[in-house]
């Protein structure tokens, strides 16, 4: 491979994982669930994008195996499963009072962001050059987004797409570090997000029926000082 | 040298006669976008001139604010054009006169003088206009300062023409995270300081929902002309800055004579429009924000600004 | 290949129970003697493995990459199949009692099933990323289990649950990624246990201290350490009597294995302060449990917090060293017993009572006095009362810490345990003897005096004692196979 194609490889790497930052960022900030779900779409894509890049830059099939799961799992059997156990309704939610507004949440979230850059970067450095890379940094600010999203936003489906995008991001920095994990793996983990999905679906489902409401993340009725009246319980 | 100011003169001259050129062909495309007809290109020139022909008439209790005013929005623009790169890519006469930031405090300096006149007047919409439009100002000042931070950082000089020949000049860099990030950016930021959906709507007369168009509500005449003149001028000089500096910095000319020189009018037209376009594209399919929204808005900008600063500080 | 054959039966009984059956006790009966089954086979490798016998070379040569085991998986995989039996007795009568419909008991049982085989893979596989992916499977096959009863609570405390231990899996994702390329960068070879203890010293040490770090706080949020142990007391209160004995009795135990599995690690790399981290992190886990005993109204939630003060106990007797190693393994092994063996006390309880609050329980020998019996016997035993089990395995680590001189430490610790003492000992104290007082009258009914006396059903009966035989028996006496393994696990810990 010539030195300019690797070098417009490299550069296409780092436009994927720039993007997928953006996409981080997005996620936290969003109203609408709808669009929250395009962004974890597009954030998949781009990490399969930067896996295929990767692969071509090391020339790693399990890297293409890497893009092809994402490509197939994410884009498309998430939202099916999501159609198919939780109620419509999610796909129209928007928060209407945030835990924190948007622009506080987004201060934070670039605070986050920039840590994860003073973090990541010196772990890059202990390892030998050919693991140096922006997907290190950039995936561990993925993980903190996708925690902040799971402390700032209420509504089921964000809450839910936090956690995925927490495992994107850990993936981002694992293709780059980890790259000779063995498909089983790889497929396993993707298996498992789906799993994921469908628990999820069907538990904010249930809570939808039986409490009515998905906003799952203001429910904080358990406490310890207030002795509510306990229905009678069956067992 | 005389024939590099004789080039900067040309360059005024240039972005004072073209602007509301851009302007009208903004309308226009907006409303063949909406399938309409539209007025013709050519119309805000014949505004303008009906304008300068028409009686000014100024308030008893307005004081020299409201009557400088016009000028000084006039000149703004002006002297931004001596500083930025138009039509060539080699600094002119003037061009180490200022630099981005100067620029963009000249411009912040006509706004300035602008909300103080609406403020003069004793009309009710002209201050809330001024109050709503330093909101906006004040919110887009970041964005602005961690922009041209981090070109400076890569070119190592705020002069435009250096961070120009330097930014996105070598090819592979078009691609660089912190560039694209960047143009995102300062796509907003230019939705939001030249008054376009999503942040205002432009072509709107109710005086509620106004913006910047409330600042030249009380204004007539030679006074309003001017005003109108130096808006399209900033609005222009802006998508200089923008398509010559950060996203498409070929098609300038690169020898220093005349005909390069006169060749570099149409190209860089060429690229406004194109751009222009795409800002029709974009207007037309978003639905304007709500004030509070707008704060939502610029911080968005303001975290893809950042995100563009990390890419390319930290990044190894 | 004969250890994937501990996995098999679950998961056939994970499917045969999803068949609809008109007989009501197809699927509590299939769970059951699945359940029984795993016992066989795992005490059965568990016996070998004590005897010395190491059984990696019983598999096919590519397997031991997947599949290993050792002192502390065999040890742990006991203590799964033995709890696991005694639960799924238990919700026999458990479960009867609430006159479900058929679906639900199918669902029930099935999700039991899975929960069961996503908590055996655990200590069997060898690879740590496949680890985690099971660590992921138990918090989802349980999910269901925890919101089982569909109330408010029970949905949010299962939401709770769901968040944050994937929210803590996911940073786990990430360690075992870093750990994976410390391991290769400075050579090659599959990703095992056994191979991360290998290479070890020559690892990069920032790698593998932030792998360390990372993993200990994601996973430590599904032990239950504190600042991240908020779903804890809210899951294992909600959830049905016997699913609470398997999440707090095995689950927890299960998930601090696989961080217990990274201090070997840690004590080859230079720099580390792997023990030191151990040891903060246990002590503010038992404190803030002390403390925060002192004052629910909820006998169930009491049970969680101190499953909360268990996990710090067995982190802090790690963290003090390698003598301290075998009080540590022996206070796992009499935690998981006593444990579910509360919780199946407090389940008789709920079934006799109707309510989870202490304050309206008041005279339970008097109305259902196995109950009684088995929830006096069961406070005592799990706040270390002599001679039960977990007396002896925390005597054992505060010992050890005062032979090595820790006395900050094992004061710490006993002052805390004995806060938990009273806490946990006066409730239970007034619950199974005390007499109604007349402002408690006004907060709900009385239940104790006019109500008739309550029977249990027999299987809850059969389950309660043969929980109780080792909490009591292992107060007294350790078989000396079980020593064995003990002393083979508490190697395992530390060299």
């Amino acid at each position: 491979m010539s030195a300019t194609t690797r070098q417009l490889v490299e550069n296409l790497n780092a436009l994927a994982t720039g993007l997928f930052l953006l996409t981080a960022f997005g996620i936290v900030g969003t109203r609408q669930a709808r669009g929250c779900l395009q962004l974890f779409i597009a954030q998949s894509l781009l990490l399969a994008a930067s896996a295929g890049l990767l692969g071509l830059q090391f020339h790693s099939q399990h890297l293409y195996g890497v893009m092809l799961v994402n490509l197939i799992t994410k884009p498309v059997i998430v939202p099916w499963l999501l159609r198919r156990t939780a109620p419509v309704e999610i796909y129209t939610r928007r928060e209407i009072d945030q835990v924190l507004n948007i622009p506080t949440a987004l201060s934070i979230a670039l605070a986050l962001a920039i840590g994860a850059y003073f973090l990541g970067v010196p772990l890059t450095q202990a390892l030998p050059p050919e693991y140096h890379g922006p997907n290190v940094p950039i995936g561990i600010a993925g993980l903190f987004l996708g925690a902040l999203t799971l402390t700032v936003r209420r509504e089921a489906l964000p809450l839910l797409l936090g956690l995925l995008a927490m495992e994107n991001g850990a993936f981002l920095a694992g293709i780059s570090i980890a790259r000779d994990l063995t498909m089983l793996v790889e497929l396993a983990i993707a298996t498992d997000g789906l799993i994921i999905v469908f628990i999820v679906g069907v538990l904010v489902r249930a809570v939808e029926q039986h409490v009515g409401t998905t906003a799952v993340g203001a429910l904080a009725s358990l406490k310890e000082a207030a002795p509510h009246a306990e229905r009678e319980v069956t067992p | 040298m005389s024939g590099r100011i004789g080039f900067n003169l040309l360059q005024v001259l240039v972005v004072m006669a073209f602007a509301p050129l851009v302007s009208g062909v903004t309308s226009r495309l907006k409303e063949m976008v909406q399938s309409k007809r539209g007025p013709s290109v050519f119309q805000p020139y014949r505004d303008l001139w009906k304008l300068f022909h028409k009686d000014e008439i100024v308030s008893h209790d307005s004081s020299w604010i409201f009557r400088f005013t016009p000028y000084i929005v006039f000149i703004a623009p002006v002297f931004v054009a001596l500083l930025i790169p138009v039509l060539t890519s080699y600094p002119l006469f003037f061009a180490f006169m200022g630099d981005m930031l100067g620029a963009g405090f000249v411009l912040a300096l006509a706004g300035f003088f602008a909300a103080l006149a609406a403020v003069d007047t004793a009309n009710p919409y002209g201050p809330m206009g001024a109050s709503r439009t330093r909101m906006v100002g004040f919110l887009a000042e970041p964005v602005f300062m961690i922009v041209f931070f981090t070109v400076s950082f890569v070119a190592g000089s705020t002069i435009p023409y250096i961070v120009q020949q330097k930014w996105v000049t070598p090819a592979a860099n078009f691609f660089a995270p912190s560039h694209v990030l960047l143009l995102l950016a300062f796509i907003l930021l230019i939705l939001a300081e030249g008054g376009r959906i999503p942040v205002d709507n432009p072509t709107g007369h109710f005086e509620l929902a106004m913006i910047d168009e409330s600042k030249s509500l009380e204004y007539s005449g030679q006074g309003f002309a001017l005003i109108k003149w130096g808006g399209q001028m900033k609005f222009f000089v802006l998508l200089c800055v923008f398509l010559n500096v950060l996203l498409i910095p070929w098609g300038l000319a690169q020898r220093q004579d005349l005909a390069a020189v006169l060749l570099a009018v149409p190209l860089v037209l060429l690229k406004v429009f194109c751009f222009v376009l795409v800002l029709v594209v974009i207007e037309s399919s978003l639905a304007k924000l709500r004030l509070f929204r707008i704060v939502e808005f610029l911080g968005a900008a303001f975290v893809t600004s950042v995100a563009a600063m990390i890419a390319q500080v930290f990044a190894a | 290949m004969n250890l994937i054959a501990v996995l098999l039966p679950p998961l056939i009984a994970a499917a045969l129970t999803g068949i609809p059956s008109k007989k009501s006790w197809w699927a509590p009966g299939v769970s059951v003697l699945s359940c029984l089954v795993v016992l066989l086979l795992a005490g059965r490798m568990a016996w070998r493995i004590a005897l010395g016998s190491s059984l990696t070379a019983a598999l096919g040569a590519g397997w031991s990459n997947w599949v290993a085991i050792d002192g502390l998986s065999a040890l742990i995989l006991l203590l799964i199949a033995l709890v696991a039996s005694t639960a799924a007795v238990y919700s026999v009568g458990y479960m009867a009692h609430g006159q479900l419909t058929q679906g639900k008991l199918r669902l029930y049982h099935v999700n039991y099933n899975l929960f069961i085989f996503s908590m055996l893979a655990i200590p069997l596989l060898a690879e740590p990323t496949l680890v985690w992916i099971v660590v992921e499977l138990t918090t989802l096959c349980s999910a269901l289990l925890v919101s089982f009863e569909n109330t408010r609570e029970a949905l949010e405390a299962a939401w709770k649950y769901v968040v944050l231990s994937l929210m803590g899996a996911g940073f786990a994702l990430f360690g075992f990624l870093v750990l994976f390329a410390a391991m290769h960068a400075t050579g090659s070879g599959p990703y095992t246990w056994s191979a991360l203890l290998a290479a070890a010293p020559t690892m990069p040490p920032l790698l593998t201290q932030t792998a360390f770090l990372v993993i200990l706080i994601g996973l430590g949020t599904k032990v239950g350490l504190v600042p991240m142990h908020t779903w804890l007391p809210d899951a294992h209160s909600q959830a049905p009597s016997p699913v609470c004995a398997l999440l707090s009795g095995i689950e927890t135990t299960s998930i601090l294995y696989v961080i217990l599995r990274l201090f070997p690690v840690m004590q080859r790399v230079p720099g580390a302060h792997a023990q030191i981290w151990a040891l903060v992190l246990g002590l503010i886990s038992v404190g803030t449990a002390a403390f925060l005993l002192l004052q629910v109204t909820d006998y169930k939630r009491l049970l969680a917090f101190s499953t909360v003060e268990h996990m710090g106990i067995i982190l802090t007797a790690v963290g003090l060293g390698a003598s301290a190693h075998y009080g540590a393994v022996q206070q796992i092994v009499s935690h998981s017993v006593t444990k579910s063996f509360c919780f199946f006390a407090a389940g008789a309880t709920l079934l006799g009572v109707g309510t989870r609050q202490i304050s309206a329980v008041r005279g339970l020998i008097r109305r259902a006095p196995i109950a009684g019996a088995a929830l006096l016997l069961g406070g005592l035993a799990i706040t270390g009362a002599p001679p039960l089990a977990v007396f002896l395995s925390e005597f054992a680590i505060l010992r050890a810490g005062l032979v090595q001189s820790q006395y900050l430490v094992s004061g710490l610790l006993a002052l805390f345990i004995v806060i938990a003492f009273f806490g946990v000992m006066v409730h239970v104290n007034r619950m199974v003897f005390g007499t109604a007082q007349a402002n408690q009258a006004q907060e709900d009914p009385p239940h104790e005096v006019e109500a008739p006396r309550f029977r249990l059903p027999f299987s809850c009966t059969l389950a309660l004692i043969v929980a109780a035989v080792p909490v009591i028996v292992l107060g007294l006496y350790i078989p000396a196979p079980l020593q064995e393994l003990l002393k083979q696990a508490a190697a395992a810990l530390g060299r």
